[in-house]
């Protein structure tokens, strides 16, 4: 087992070399760069453009500010970010406990509606539960967050008042109840979109497995019902969706980048929205940098998961 | 959404708004700060003016008034002294008994100190004009700092107006990394930085002894709260979550015209949005009678009353009503078709296939690009398409993110681009239209070159009489009206939303921003 883990790792370090020459192409690629903000300022100077772009050493050639990066980088120092000065190390983990909650919360919960909204329809397939979570897995899958997070919040914050529009504590509050009012509505959002995509992949591995001769065998054994469901089938059909479920957590840690801007949740999605805004290069590279490795990272989790319940895959 | 209803009405009515009051003001702030370092920064910002006070500020009517100077430096009180080697200088008298938020008298020393960290070597500014025409500063006593310039320089009652940087504190260090400044400066303004959370909010809290009295200011703590969403931000607003939003999008007015709790100022502002012709891209608007045709073929005034709601008048040049240096005496041009046909066809630029101009084969067809994301700029883009194909001019919208927009007219990439510009207080406006001042040298990017125009531009930056410099840019402004170098179409018009019970609030046209009479401010 270990073996197989510290084989996946080592794996991934080529992969993950080729995605940060990539991604650095991709982002200098986009038109303007950390200085293109102070040109709509008539006071900045084409001589001051000039000094603030030696003074981040962005008049070098291209391969050498990569070069230079990834050095860096490699040694654990993420640099300074471009809009503020700061260390990039500084301003990510600042911002993580909010994402981590954010997203930590939203998991457990989506997970909560998937398994057995996964598993009753696709046990009662074609039942008025079924046709009633797919049609609500529809909605969910097809709804854009932006649009949903303010509909909600034009109904729970400026209607009806219940709960804060945006941010993750009042000034003076931050108690646990003050915490779960911030989280309410974009946890809804995050789960409901989740849960809406895994509890149709867990609907499908469900229904191919309890097709398969071993359950029919199970169930010829008289094993009860409830085992034949829980123990057989979906210790099997469980795999796949795991799989997902880890990758989209990993894309979800490295910030929920829509739903952290519509309610102004000070995470990593909002720091990246900023950040590309600003073609703030050293913040950009380190979160996506931080996105590669999450998915690299949960995608040997996941398997190992998988191996665990099933112990077939570590021959794979 | 039933567990949120479920869950909410548990905890329903603990709510999340509180009324504003004397305690507590908070506002709906579009972004994070990078720096308060008022020299680091990209523009001025709210956060600062309550903080870092200048040797002047500009008024709720663009005048220059002093604030910690005693009075404002002129020809005519013996402030300025032209020399006979060209150059000039200026004597500040600063007001006598201000200090620090630490207690450290603030002194000539600290004006001069700005000066030298500004144009050293280790330090870096976001921009150093006017500095950069410094030579030295002279210190006779503690009140008085002479700053002598090697050349005049007309907009130097506004040099320091973005503060001074605190000597005994930032003297032999390295100013753009020293963050405990940059993060919450020390200022001699009638707030502090209580605290910064990083994506959430900065808080302000009243100093215990501001030098206006201890009565000022009223409000006791200031909250700006970081949300960049323009919904969600209006949706606090509404909620009653923040109290103050500035720069209220104007498709958001009419959604805020209902609430009583909530008054939107209106303040003229020194920004006019115009459509830019560059001639270098596009040669045919190197012809005025093309530029003239383009113009008289908008109606400019029904923009105003339908799009943009009435909120905003008809722009005629890039110096605003706002300014002591506008003036209305110049080539208007009304909405007129026709006129704009007979136009094109002098020009030689008749109709041709499908109903779009051609001359020699070639089709009056360009790209007009603008800033993604901004509805009204939207809309405005496309009744332009939509007029200019009524004379027979193909227009192409192209919309691309605000940094990607920067890049593309800084290189000159484009044929035509709808854009503001937010002006300087002082109207210094050789940047936009001097022939020597095409990117990177400047900002003309029309790339105009007119030799007249260019010479009583600079005429008018080299004068510090008030009267003749007026004169000067008032007829810079006839040469520029009747050469239509851009399309000129609105005046913006700031929308700030306050509370209803706010007093003495003012407003401001520049970007000195609303905060500057913070001072005053008190929630009844």
């Amino acid at each position: 087992m270990l073996r197989f883990l510290a084989r996946r790792l080592l794996q991934a370090v080529p992969l993950l070399f080729v995605i940060s020459g990539l991604v650095f192409l991709l982002i200098h690629a986009a038109p303007g760069g950390p200085l293109a903000i102070y040109l709509s300022n008539p006071n900045v100077r084409p001589e001051d453009i000039e000094r603030l772009r030696r003074a981040l050493g962005l008049d070098r050639p291209l391969w050498q500010q990569y070069w230079s990066w990834l050095a860096a980088f490699a040694g654990g120092d993420w640099g300074y970010s471009f809009s503020d000065g700061r260390p990039v190390a500084a301003r990510i983990v600042e911002r993580l406990p909010a994402t981590l909650e954010l997203v930590g919360v939203s998991i457990v919960v989506a997970l909560v509606l998937t398994v057995p909204t996964g598993i009753v329809s696709a046990v009662r397939r074609g039942r008025w539960f079924d046709r009633l979570t797919t049609t609500a897995a529809m909605a969910g899958i097809s709804l854009p967050a932006f649009w949903f997070g303010l509909v909600l919040q034009i109904v729970f914050a400026v209607g009806l008042r219940w709960l804060p529009s945006s941010g993750r504590t009042t000034l003076g509050g931050g108690d646990f109840v003050d915490h779960v009012q911030h989280l309410l509505m974009p946890v809804t959002v995050l789960a409901v979109v989740q849960a809406s995509g895994w509890s149709r992949y867990l609907r499908g591995s469900m229904i191919e497995t309890l097709g398969q001769p071993f359950v029919l065998a199970a169930r010829a054994r008289g094993t009860p019902e409830r085992d034949v469901i829980v123990r057989h089938a979906l210790r099997n059909a469980i795999g796949p969706v795991l799989a997902i479920v880890m990758v989209d957590a990993a894309l979800l840690v490295s910030g929920a980048v829509v739903t952290e801007s519509v309610f102004a949740w000070p995470g990593l999605g909002s720091l990246f929205t900023e950040a590309l805004a600003r073609r703030d290069y050293s913040v950009l590279m380190a979160l996506l940098m931080l996105t590669s490795t999450a998915i690299v990272v949960f995608n040997v989790v996941a398997d190992a998961a998988h191996a665990l319940i099933d112990p077939r895959v570590v021959d794979v | 959404m039933i567990a949120v209803a479920g869950t909410a009405s548990a905890c329903a009515r603990r709510g999340s708004a509180t009324p504003p009051t004397n305690d507590l003001l908070i506002v709906g702030y579009d972004r994070e700060p990078d720096t308060l370092n008022r020299f680091s920064t990209h523009i001025l910002e709210d956060i600062q003016t309550c903080v870092v006070e200048g040797l002047t500020t500009t008024d709720e009517r663009m005048n220059v008034v002093p604030l910690l100077a005693a009075d404002v430096p002129t020809l005519q009180n013996g402030g300025v002294r032209l020399r006979p080697d060209g150059g000039m200088d200026v004597t500040w008298t600063l007001r006598s008994g201000v200090t620090w938020h630490d207690g450290h008298p603030f002194t000539s020393a600290d004006v001069k100190f700005t000066v030298d960290a500004i144009n050293g070597p280790n330090y870096n500014p976001e921009s150093t004009d006017g500095f950069d025409r410094i030579s030295s500063v002279d210190t006779p006593d503690a009140l008085t700092a002479v700053v002598h310039y090697k050349e005049v320089y007309a907009p130097y009652d506004i040099q320091f107006i973005r503060g001074t940087l605190p000597k005994h504190v930032l003297e032999g260090r390295d100013i753009d990394r020293a963050q405990d400044y940059n993060r919450s400066p020390l200022g001699t303004g009638p707030y502090r930085v209580a605290a910064w959370k990083a994506g959430e909010y900065i808080l302000l809290e009243r100093v215990p002894h501001y030098w206006r009295g201890d009565e000022s200011p009223r409000i006791r703590r200031l909250m700006f709260k970081f949300i960049a969403n323009t919904n969600t931000r209006i949706n606090q607003l509404k909620s009653g979550e923040v109290h103050v939003v500035a720069l209220v999008p104007w498709d958001k007015q009419r959604e805020l015209a209902g609430l009583t709790s909530i008054v939107v100022h209106r303040t003229p502002g020194n920004a006019y949005e115009h459509v830019t012709l560059n001639e270098r891209q596009f040669p045919p608007f190197a012809d005025v009678r093309v530029r003239r045709a383009l113009i008289h073929a908008l109606d400019r005034e029904l923009f105003t009353k339908t799009i943009l709601d009435g909120l905003a008048p008809v722009a005629h040049g890039p110096i605003q009503p706002v300014s002591w240096a506008y003036t209305d005496r110049i080539t208007r041009y009304p909405y007129d078709p026709a006129r704009a046909r007979t136009l094109l066809d002098e020009a030689g630029w008749t109709a041709g296939p499908n109903g779009i101009r051609q001359r020699d084969g070639r089709p009056l067809a360009f790209t007009l690009i603008t800033q993604a994301g901004y509805a009204i700029r939207e809309n405005i883009a496309q009744a332009i398409e939509h007029q200019l194909r009524e004379v027979g001019v193909d227009v192409r919208v192209e919309l691309h993110d605000g940094t990607a927009i920067s890049a593309l007219w800084f290189e000159g990439r484009f044929d035509a681009m709808l854009h503001w510009w937010q002006m300087p207080a002082d109207p210094e406006i050789t940047t936009f239209f001097a022939a020597d001042r095409t990117p990177p040298a400047g900002r003309n990017i029309n790339y105009f070159k007119d030799d007249a125009l260019t010479a009583l531009l600079y005429a008018s930056d080299r004068s510090v009489d008030r009267a003749a410099r007026t004169q000067l840019l008032h007829r810079a402004q006839v040469m520029v009206s009747e050469a239509v170098p851009e399309i000129p179409l609105y005046s913006v018009t700031r929308l700030d939303a306050v509370p209803a019970s706010l007093q003495h609030f003012k407003g401001n046209p520049t970007n000195t921003g609303i905060f500057w009479n913070v001072h005053e401010w008190e929630i009844k």
